[in-house]
Parts: C-alpha cells; structure tokens; sequence
C-alpha cells in the first residue's frame, strides 16, 4: 500500500523504519534458509578433516573438487546411470499424469453426468488413504503383473494423481464457457474442443501441475527402491541411500552425492519459476 | 537380538536412518535369475545377500556364485532395508530362490515360508556349527537356515585414556558406570564422553545384554519369560544411571557400529562390532582394548551378543531341489570359500568351529580376546523372541533409560506381552 | 422389446452421448486409481479381519480381534496423540511463516524475485537429501555439528538433539525439517492470492482513514485470501497425516525406531512390514487411521464450507 496520508514527516520515518527493520528480517530469514545448502556444498567439497575437526570450519581450506570425480568413478554406484533413469521415470510420469488428470479433470468438471460428483468424491477420498499402508498389497499387486524391476513398473502405477486431478476440476471449473460454447457451434465435439481451444489456453496450469509432478517423481523413494532393484533400474535417491547404508559413513561422499542430486531440479526451478508462479496464479489451486 | 549387524549397517543408525523407507522396500529384484534361462537348461537360481559395506565383498560373492556348476547363479546385493525387503518378496513370485536371512524369524518358519534344509547338514557337520548361533536357526528339531559367519559385539576402549584417567578397565556394571563418568568429566575439556552405547544411549544395540549379564535370560529353556526377575530392573537402572549421569555419547553422526566417533576421539569406550575391528587398529595402532559387557550382581556373568546372518531356501522357488544343492554347495561343502568370505573382508568369526580354530588373523591380540569372548559368554537371541515382544521391550528400555521410567512397571508390561506372544506361538504350533 | 433396449442404450449413453464422452476423459484415469488404489485398499480392509503374519491370503479369520487389540494398544494410541500434537503445531506453523513469507515478499520494490526464489528453491528438496542435513550436520550430537557450534559460541553445552527427550528437542528438529521444505511452496499459494486482491479495496480504506499495517491486513488483506486459506489448511492437514518420511529419516536406525516421535504410519509399517509381518494387524490400524482421516478431512471441508461452491 503505497498510500501514504500526507506528508507527516515522523509517521514517513516510522514507515521507512518498519520497511528497513522488514528487509533486514527477509535477508535473515533468507540467510537461514539457504545455511542447508550451503553445508551441502561445503561439505561435499571438503575433506573428512575439515568436516569432522573441532573449529567450525567455514570454508574447506581446499575445495576438493576430486570428491565428484570420486563420486562418478566409484563403481560401486552408478551414479551417471542413476541420473539418466531419475530423468526418463520422472518425464515420462509428469507426461503421463498430465494428460491423465487433466483429461478426468476436463471431464469432471465439464462434462454433464449425473454421477460426475459421486466419481469426484471417489477419487479425491484416495488422498486421504495413508500410501504406505496399502503398500504390500499394490506391491503384491504389481509383481503379479510382472512389472517387477521395469520401467512400467516404476512408472504406471505412480501415474494416477488425485491431487492433480483435483487441482486440473478445480481450474476447469473457472475455464470461460464462452471459448467452449464457440467451439461447440463450430461444430467441435469434447474431444477436439479439448485438445484445440482448452488445452493451449491452459498453459499455465499444465506448467505448475507439471513441476509439481516433476519433483515428486524425482524425489520418490520408496517405490523406486521396492520395484526397481536392479542396479539398472535405479534411481538417484536409491543410489543416494547405498551411501548411507554402507558400513562406513563416508561423509563426504554422502553429502556430495546429494548436492548432485538436487542439481537438476534446481535447474528445472530456477528455469521455470516463473510459469509455476503464473500456473499457481491461474490454475486455482488456492480456491 | 540377532545382532543384525548386517542391517544395523544399514542404518548405521544416524546415516543409515536415512535409509529411509527403505524400509519398506520392498523388494523385489528383478527376476533375470530366473528368466535368463541357462543355454544348457540347466537350472536358474537367484540368490539375494543385503549390501555389506567390506569392499571386495561383493565381487567375492560373485565369483563363488560363478563358480558353481550345475546351475546358473545370479546374485542380487540389494542396499536399503533388507529385512523388509525379504518379507515383501517372499509373498510374491518374484523374490530369491536362496537368500540370507536375519533369521528365519519363527513366523517366517511356522507360515511355510522357507523350506526345511535338515538334510543338507548331516550330523557330524551340524556338530561343527558354532552351537550358540546355530540354535535360533533351528525349530521342532529341524534346520530352517545355515549360519554364514559369526557376527559379534563388544566394548572397545582406548588404553591410553583410561589410564590417564586413573580408570581400570571395568569388570563390573557398577565399574562400567563410574568409569564413563570419571571419564567424560576428564574429557569435558575436549568435548568428548566416556562412552557410546548408539544414539539412542542403547536401547536399541543393547537389548537383552544387560539382562544376561545380570545372569538371566529373554526366553528360558522351557520357553517362559527370562526375565521376570528383580535383578533386571536392577541391571537396566544402571544403564539408566549412565544417561542421567551425562556419561553417554548422543547423538554422533555415525552410530555405533562404525566406529568412527571411538577413533575420532569423541568418545573413549565404545560397544561396537567385531567388524569394526580393523579399522580401529590401523587408527589406533595398539591402543585399545576389548571386554565383554561387564557382569552385574550376585548371579551375573559377562555376556557378549552374538549372531548370524543365515542362508535360507524360499518355499516360492520354482526349483527347490535345485535352491538346496546350492545353498549345500556353497555354505557346507565349500569350506574354502566360507573362510575367504568370514575373513578376507571385514572381520568376523567363520560359524564352523574347524574354520574359526584354524584362522590366523583370529589368533593375536584383541581379535584373540573378542573370539575366547564370543566363545565363552556368547548368548544368541532364542527363536520364541518375537519381533513383537522385542519392539515392546526395546520401547520399555528406551524409556527406562532416556525418562528414567520405572524400570520394574516398564519391565512388568514386557512380561505380559512376551507371554501373550508365547502363547499364541505355542497355541498355532 | 427392442424399444426399450434401444431407450437403454440411449439412456446409458446420455443426451448427445455425454455419458459415453464422461468416461472417455475420466476412464482412463479412474480404472487406473480403482486398480492401484482401491484394489490394494479393499485387500487391506480384507486382511484386517485375518490372522495375517507373513502372508497376504490368511486363511483364518479373527473378525474383529484385530481392532479391538490395537485400539488397546497403547503403543498406537500414543502414536495417534504425537500426531494430533504434530498436525496441531506444524499446520499453524507453516501456514503463519508461509503468510508472512508471502506479505514480506510481495511488498518488495526490488529482489522480489531473488527473495521469492530462496524461499521457494527448498521445495525442490527431497526428504531424504533434507534430513541428511538435518540429522548429520546440522543437529548432529557432537562438536562439529553447526547447531551445537553456534550454541558453543554462547557457552552453551553440546546438546544431543535427535535423543534428548526432556526437553523434546527432537520435535525442534522434525518441525523444522519440514517448515524449510514446505514453507516456500504454500508461500506462493498466498502471493497468488495476494495478487488478485482488488488494489480499489486499499485505496478506499486509506480514504476511510484506515492505516497501512495492521488494520489492512486485518480487514481487507486476510479476509479477501480466505479461499487460499482454506486450501492451504487443508492441504497441510492431508499432509501432516501422511507424516512419514522425515520421522522415518530422522529417528529410525537399524534395530528399529525409539518409542517417542512415533506417528501412526510409522508404527503400522514396523508392525506390518518390518520384521513382524503382522500385516493383519497393520491393515487394522490402517483403516482405524484412514477413518479418522476421512472423519477430520470431511469436518473440516464442512466447517469450510467448502465443496458448495461445486455442489
């Protein structure tokens, strides 16, 4: 509010004193929240001296930038490959969910059906259903397909989002029956209504849904370890978690392997930030 | 427990935690063992180990593997949660056909799950088993798993630090409790402690050791509860005492089966494996030593937990007869290979007594004393301990230690529950 | 006969083949959620009325034994009310600092976007990558760990923070966790928010004389974001009961998880898929905890009032 009620020369102060004392608790609170990956860095980088040494040690008095060569030579975890398949299982989740939910969604929302709210309800329920508990069934389940250790197993069954498909209804709700109605004099039915009008006006909302997808593909873990075993067939949080469960803690490892693991996603964020802002702003998932 | 060293590694407690679900992980590991198919027609076998951390461990077992004849054997080395990921698989047709095994656990035996593998060891070499270790193994009179090697644990202490401290090695619980204290009060300066029992002050690693050494036991002969007994109350107080007495390392980056915290200086005694050993040496060089948990009252003897993984044949392999003469060839007949895997990487104590006498690395200095140890005051988990009656005991102990609960009320409701669990396994037997 | 197929056909079919064109966009998506979620929850709700240790076709049903013995262990109901404690602290928690977050940030002149990007980059974390920090540098035990560093600085004495249970540190070190990685996120829920707030509403109350600040926000910012309120309550309650990954991250270690700290999810998977291999058991408390769920979700979405808006 830049309003301002006059020119009152000690309640300007007292404005310009909130707005620096409001500055300085952001930069704070920024420091803070960067501090993690601060020490990821630093402690990937430096020795085991410098991690474990009584001083606090700021700066590792070298960057050991072996330590990631180290990290991609070691033979006992195939990091690069690890990379390739986090990268294959989460684009091809963030495609499939998307179009998935976003056709239920588009239906859900547009199409007349006498049931549509009961379907609705139906599938918003499953997030309420703790997944680690229905675990060994979809387990069992997916093993009987013979899925096992493959990528249709890694892939398919993480593939049904109720929470995109709510947010994809949600958004479809507020979508301007005008265009719509156009199309359908123009004789479009659903389907091309769809893919020809709905979908390249929707651009935002794909955006955000997608990075969330994004990084909750690349971030899973359980499912990955359970289904892919295979040192083939893992992922980089399965790779990360080797390190952590070898005999010997190497803490410089650990740690620079997780920095690795990030890297992408920070990439894909630092990129896209600003389309998921605007696809937040648009979509309606905050109403 | 089982020292489930292989999984403790796992966790590695404050790293290993992490391994987060693995958990649950599930397992099931690709089936190529099974669809490869020998050229020949001869039979597919999948054999899972969990992930050791030994460098060269892994290679090794491969190569036995690749060794064998009548069969082709894939090896799966799966990192993460592998207890959890064996009774995942095992209720699916995807799992291994030979696996090792923290166990078999009672349950595991009694819902079919593995196959009964009496008539691969005959009785002369059932007679050369380490006999501790085998026991759990067995159920009704039947083998249900072959012992791989002997893991074991003990209180490793620094020479140099006691003596500077005027503390001597501690003989007795009382003994142990005093001299973390006059320790971590001498170490105060350097930020260090007097002892480190796990990040959890050893509710976890210690288990039923406080109660052997106070001369009782989790399951007695008969199978009733071992422990229902003052003098428990009375050995798990002192543990207590340790933790209110701020003696106790917490909260290291690493947990006490690696011993980074003991040759890192943060600590000078700490309970760790056998394992563990070599690496303490080359830190240290001669300035450590070993003891058994130290004996507490009247009745009590030193006591040192000891355990093994053990190979195991699944009930869902597709060709047992095939899955037992592996499991026959690799770990009772080819004694060669047992010693190399015992003892070429990492350190542990061969679980057929012929091996473990003839062991050269066994035969000097500490790693001499923790084997006359695991020999003398070993005691194993008893199969009727239940995973249900340990999570309640090890809560009761973790209680009893970090909130100083009453150990007598905690230990009466470990009692009632043992004795539920040992009753519905005897009813269904 | 054949009238009245046809009229059956057609009736299935909806007006201008609606129904038929319903199941085109949503069937796909709803056979997929029926076969990996409802299938394997029926199979649960199944398996809680067995006798099910290691295995998944038990043969010998106990009815209802299976509830009533974990609605009398207290084990689980302490798990429920370390919940109820978690979700009752760290849903206020994070939606105040997202709040805050969200108002500092948007009246920025400059740096908007750095200060945006900061906050919003630990989202991108993974719970494994956040407790690892956490856990081993951060608020580790010993003297080389950053939290008892600074607390040296003071004089303060090396505090093991994962294990002290009095005062319960821990929960300083689970609720933080989970504020850096959540908190950038719902931050720019409420930006979104912000930015759709009618800037006419602010002038008129600077001509009613009401001052920037406080009053504002009172009267006309927090009111105008009560649609984002309401979504962001209710999606950090969904996800405070899936509370999983950073307990399990954070306290777990190889014999097992301490009896403190302990959410339901954590206990049902020891008892359903650790060792134990209850798994009857576990599906009983699964259910018990899913019903409970269901019942606070839908209290919750009334009191709202949400879902009218769609009815």
């Amino acid at each position: 509010m830049k309003s301002a009620q006059g020119p009152r020369g000690n309640e300007d102060a007292l404005v310009r004193a909130g707005r620096a004392l409001r500055l300085v608790l952001l930069i704070a609170l920024a420091a803070l929240f960067l501090i993690p990956f601060y020490l990821l860095l630093r402690n990937g980088l430096a020795t085991e001296q410098d991690i474990t040494s009584a001083d606090w040690t700021f700066f590792p008095s070298e960057l050991k930038w072996s330590n990631l060569r180290e990290l991609f030579d070691d033979p006992a975890v195939p990091m690069a490959h690890a990379l390739l398949n986090s990268t294959l299982i989460a684009v091809a989740t963030t495609l499939g969910t998307l179009l998935l939910a976003s056709l239920a969604g588009y239906g859900l929302a547009r199409i007349p059906y006498r049931f549509a709210n009961t379907v609705f309800y139906a599938i918003l329920g499953t997030l309420m259903v703790p997944a680690a508990v229905t675990f060994v069934p979809t387990f069992v389940l997916v093993s009987s397909l013979g899925w096992v250790s493959s990528l249709r197993g890694l892939i398919v069954p993480t593939l049904f989002s109720a929470f995109a498909c709510f947010v994809f209804r949600q958004y479809f709700l507020g979508f301007p029956k005008e265009l719509e109605d156009a199309a359908h004099i123009d004789g479009l039915g659903h389907w091309r209504t769809y893919w020809r009008i709905v979908v390249p006006n929707s651009r935002p909302v794909f955006a955000a849904v997608g990075t969330i997808v994004f990084i909750g593909a690349w971030n899973a873990f359980l499912w990955p370890l359970v289904i892919g075993q295979d040192k083939d067939a893992w992922t980089v949080q399965v790779a990360l978690s080797t390190f952590l469960t070898s005999q010997t803690v190497n803490i410089h490892e650990l740690f620079v392997a997780a920095a690795v693991s990030i890297v992408p996603l920070l990439l894909v964020f630092v990129l896209l930030q600003r389309y998921i802002v605007a696809g937040v702003e648009r979509s309606g998932i905050d109403d | 427990m089982p020292i489930s060293r292989r999984r403790l590694m796992a966790s590695g407690g404050s790293l290993a935690g992490l391994v987060l679900t693995g958990g649950l992980a599930t397992a099931c590991g690709s089936n190529t063992g099974r669809e490869g198919g020998g050229a020949s027609g001869a039979p597919v076998i999948s054999q899972w180990y969990h992930q050791y951390g030994e460098p060269g461990a892994e290679q090794a077992v491969k190569r036995y593997a690749a060794a064998y004849r009548k069969a082709k054997v894939t090896v799966q080395w799966r990192p993460g949660n592998y207890d959890q990921q064996t009774a995942a698989a095992l209720l699916t047709d995807s799992g291994p056909d030979v696996f090792e095994v923290n166990g078999p656990t009672l349950d595991q035996i009694r819902g079919g799950q593995v196959v009964d593998l009496t008539d691969l060891v005959s009785n002369d070499v059932r007679g050369d088993f380490n006999p501790t270790v085998l026991a759990p193994k067995v159920h009704d009179g039947k083998v249900w798993g072959i012992p791989q090697v002997i893991d074991t644990q003990l209180l490793y202490y620094r020479k140099g630090l006691l003596s500077d401290a005027g503390v001597e090695p501690p003989q007795s619980l009382d003994a142990l409790v005093d001299a973390a204290k006059q320790l971590a009060e001498k170490l105060k300066g350097k930020k260090a402690k007097g002892l480190f029992l796990g990040n959890d002050g050893g509710a976890g690693v210690l288990g039923g050791t406080p109660l052997f050494a106070s001369g009782l036991a989790l399951i007695t002969e008969d199978g009733r509860v071992g422990f229902d007994d003052p003098a428990a109350a009375r050995a798990l107080g002192k543990v207590h005492q340790l933790h209110a007495e701020k003696s106790l390392l917490l909260g290291a980056p690493a947990d006490w089966p690696d011993p980074s915290a003991f040759i890192q200086g943060l600590t000078a005694m700490q309970w760790s494996g056998l394992w563990a050993l070599p690496q303490i040496k080359k830190a240290l060089g001669d300035d450590f030593g070993v003891l058994p948990f130290p004996k507490d009252g009247p009745n009590g003897k030193p006591a040192v937990p000891v355990g093994a993984y053990a190979t195991a044949v699944s009930a869902r392999s597709k060709d047992k007869a095939a899955a037992k003469a592996y499991a026959k060839w690799l770990w009772v007949e080819r004694t060669d290979y047992q010693e190399d895997f015992a003892l070429s990487y990492g350190f542990h104590i061969p679980a057929r007594t012929s091996l473990a006498e003839k062991a050269e690395r066994l035969r000097e200095g500490p790693a001499a004393d923790a084997v006359r140890l695991a020999t003398e005051y070993g005691y194993a988990e008893p199969l009727l301990w239940t995973p249900a009656a340990k999570v309640a005991y090890q809560d009761a102990l973790s209680r009893v230690i970090k909130d100083g609960a009453n150990p007598e009320s905690e230990l009466r409701a470990v009692v009632r529950k043992t004795d539920a669990e040992l009753r519905r396994v005897r009813k269904s037997a | 006969m054949q009238r009245t197929q046809r009229s059956l056909t057609a009736r299935l079919l909806g007006p201008q083949n609606r129904n038929l064109w319903f199941w085109v966009f949503v069937g796909p998506f709803a056979i997929g959620l029926a076969l990996f979620t409802y299938v394997p929850l029926a199979w649960s709700v199944y398996l809680s009325f067995f006798d099910a240790h290691n295995t998944v076709s038990p043969t010998h049903f106990v009815g209802l034994d299976n509830y009533l013995s974990m609605l009398g262990d207290s084990a689980f109901t302490s798990s429920l009310w370390t919940f109820v404690v978690f979700t009752l602290f760290i849903v206020p928690a994070t939606y105040a600092l997202a709040l805050g977050l969200a108002l500092a940030v948007n009246r920025l002149r400059f740096a908007q976007a750095f200060f945006r990007s900061v906050f919003f980059l630990p989202a991108a974390c993974s719970y494994v990558v956040a407790a690892l920090v956490w856990k081993l540098s951060i608020f580790n035990g010993v003297r080389f760990g950053l939290a008892n560093t600074v607390l040296g600085w003071f004089g303060g004495d090396q505090t093991a923070w994962l294990s002290t249970t009095h005062p319960p540190w821990y929960w300083l070190v689970i609720v933080t966790v989970r504020l850096w990685l959540q908190a950038g996120f719902y931050m720019i829920l409420f930006l979104a928010g912000l930015q759709r707030v009618p800037i006419q509403l602010y002038e008129a109350a600077a001509v009613d004389g009401a001052r920037a600040g406080w009053q504002t926000f009172r009267h006309i910012t927090f009111p105008a974001l009560r649609a984002t309120s309401v979504a962001v309550v209710l999606l950090l309650v969904i996800n405070a009961f899936q509370a999983f990954d950073e307990f399990y991250n954070l306290l777990s270690d190889s014999r097992g998880y301490p009896p403190y700290a302990r959410p339901p999810l954590v206990y049902l998977y020891y008892t359903a898929l650790g060792q134990g291999q209850n798994l009857g058991l576990g599906s009983a408390g699964a259910v018990i905890l899913a019903l409970i769920v269901a019942v606070v979700t839908v209290a919750q979405a009334r009191w709202f009032g949400l879902g009218r808006k769609e009815a």
